[in-house]
């Protein structure tokens, strides 16, 4: 099933209380929040009320915000990249 | 009349913003990103709802009224009808929040 990740760019601070409400419907309450929604006609109309505020992406799976976070998660450890004894030689 | 008492407008009368009459070309350069960004949503949605046969009503209007950026002229893209003014345009830059509206279209004639 096919959804649309959309995430909040612009804020909505002095838009009129109509798109506000749009934004809190799609589940978006602050700049950067990422959503997941089915691939809808609704709420493709949804995204076309707030258009010039979001970022928007067809995706095949919606991650949960745990997966979310786990992917903004560095590496763990640290890579050597180059030891001391190879410089001096 | 000079130093550092002189009487200006911003001193004299409080609060007074200016804002100049014409964008400069990076304010276009992100204005131009901006519309880009709208079109790429609206391609975007067009696509999703395409691959399920579906559309929606607000993007066929969209798709049928709205040129896209490269199809704007710079006079739709930079100016706006203002009825106002003098020979009829201002600058996009003196629409209220217009870094967040999508105003692409202007009556026609003017």
């Amino acid at each position: 099933m096919a959804y649309f990740r959309i995430t909040l760019m612009r804020s909505a601070i002095g838009l009129p209380a109509q798109r506000k409400g749009v934004l809190a419907a799609l589940g978006l309450r602050k700049r950067m929040a990422t959503v997941y929604h089915p691939v809808t006609p609704d709420v493709a109309g949804q995204i076309m009320a707030v258009k010039e505020l979001l970022d928007v992406a067809e995706v095949e799976t919606a991650l949960t915000k745990a997966q979310m976070k786990e992917q903004r998660r560095p590496e763990r450890g640290y890579v050597v990249e180059r030891r001391a004894g190879a410089v001096l030689e | 009349m000079f130093g550092p008492f002189r009487l200006t407008s911003p001193l004299s009368g409080g609060l007074l913003w200016k804002m100049p009459w014409r964008l400069s070309r990076h304010q276009k350069y992100r204005h131009r990103e901006r519309l880009r960004r709208v079109d790429d949503i609206i391609s975007t949605l067009d696509m999703a709802l395409a691959k399920q046969g579906l559309s929606t009503k607000k993007l066929e209007v969209w798709k049928k009224d709205m040129p896209t950026e490269a199809e704007m002229l710079p006079r739709d893209k930079y100016t706006i009808f203002d009825r106002k003014v003098k020979r009829y345009r201002k600058g996009i830059h003196k629409l209220p929040k217009w870094t967040r509206l999508s105003q692409r279209i202007n009556p026609p004639g003017f």
